[in-house]
């Protein structure tokens, strides 16, 4: 069972639950940071946690942001094909690399897409207009009582970026939309709160895929998972009605200090192991 | 998208009653410390995304729209497969 109180998981569940749910992440990219460098818990067994808080805050999310018509379906379910591959994938590869070389591969994922995510945070990504054709996995949304139509580009790199993502989901705990999210943003054509909502639709099932792998091996411990996953649920509940009141541009600009502070901190660890 | 309507609020009826259950579990195996009740709540938590995919396809099949219910039922089979291939 755990060494501290199960509270103090479960707050901390909760505080990583609200910073992943506004930014339209698991919370994982928190979480798992948090529980190896300052709880020491071994990576693998933070990872298992990570993907469960994924499974709550995802689906809390998706039902907040379902209402709005932000989540993009169509797309959301081509590109989970993608993600749920790369999630098994990952997840089976966990159990073949050290501590050092998930740290490693942690940093640095974190570190690049902060850098995507600084360059292209100017970018606009919607066409105004409402007789602009969005295509089969585009779309439009509304802001300001105007109507915006954004059209999917690139898909053959939205479907790889997945794959990605679900991999990185499987091996590092994340629920993947680190990865999707700068990507489909930057250079799909995907407005960010669309990415965002559907990326959060899309990281329950993505984090489930290998959450069964996880739980296959035994790496769940149990209190622990359900100590952060019962913070997680009303934390994300919040983090998702706070991050539709903020601006696109500044999400994008937040994202990308965060990217490269806990980046940082993961590559540090690294380091410092044997 | 007015078509979907419906479908959304089917899927956020399967999600929610997942995260309740799951939740109330959770607390109950916390505050009691009992295994079983806090492997059953994580366990509904992990099958939540996967009713949803099975919410999902069967809705867009009742639809009609075939092509992304064969989509979606990619995605199950993907799913499936992971958890079969867990269970050893």
């Amino acid at each position: 069972m755990l060494e501290l109180s199960p509270w103090i998981y479960a707050a901390t569940g909760a505080v990583t639950g609200i910073l992943g749910a506004t930014l339209g992440l698991g919370g994982g990219i928190f979480l798992v940071p948090v529980l190896t460098l300052v709880f020491d818990i071994p990576f693998r067994t933070a990872v298992a946690a990570s993907l469960i808080s994924v499974i709550a805050t995802a689906s809390v999310a998706s039902t907040v942001n379902l209402g709005r018509g932000l989540v993009n379906f169509r797309l959301g379910m081509t590109l989970e094909i993608a993600t749920t591959i790369g999630g098994l994938t990952g997840g089976f590869l966990a159990a073949l690399l050290t501590q050092r070389q998930l740290f490693s591969i942690f940093g640095l994922t974190l570190a690049g897409m902060g850098v995507v995510m600084a360059l292209r945070s100017g970018r606009r990504n919607v066409i105004a207009g409402a007789g602009v054709e969005p295509g089969l996995l585009g779309g439009q949304l509304e802001e300001d009582h105007r109507i915006y139509v954004y059209r999917l580009r690139r898909t053959p790199l939205a479907l790889g970026a997945s794959l990605l993502a679900g991999s990185i989901s499987g091996l590092l705990g994340l629920g993947g939309g680190i990865i999707k999210i700068p990507i489909l943003t930057a250079f799909c054509g995907i407005p960010i709160k669309v990415a965002a909502a559907t990326s959060a639709f899309m990281i329950g099932v993505t984090a489930a895929a290998s959450a069964f792998v996880y739980y296959g091996r035994g790496d769940i411990d149990l209190a622990l998972a359900a100590a952060i996953a019962l913070g997680a649920l009303p934390g994300s509940l919040a983090g998702a009605r706070l991050g539709h009141a903020l601006e696109a541009r500044s999400l994008k600009l937040f994202l990308a200090v965060v990217l490269f502070m806990v980046g940082g901190q993961m590559a540090i660890k690294a380091l410092r192991l044997p | 998208m007015k078509r979907t309507l419906g479908l959304e609020r089917a899927v956020e009826m399967a999600l929610s009653a997942g995260v309740a259950t799951s939740g109330l579990l959770l607390l109950l195996g916390l505050v009691l410390a009992h295994e079983g009740v806090l492997r059953s709540g994580i366990l509904i938590l992990m099958l939540t995304p996967v009713v949803r995919v099975v919410v999902l396809t069967l809705g867009l099949f009742r639809d009609g729209d075939r092509r992304f219910g064969f989509v979606s039922l990619a995605v199950l089979a993907v799913l499936v497969a992971g958890i079969v291939l867990s269970r050893q």
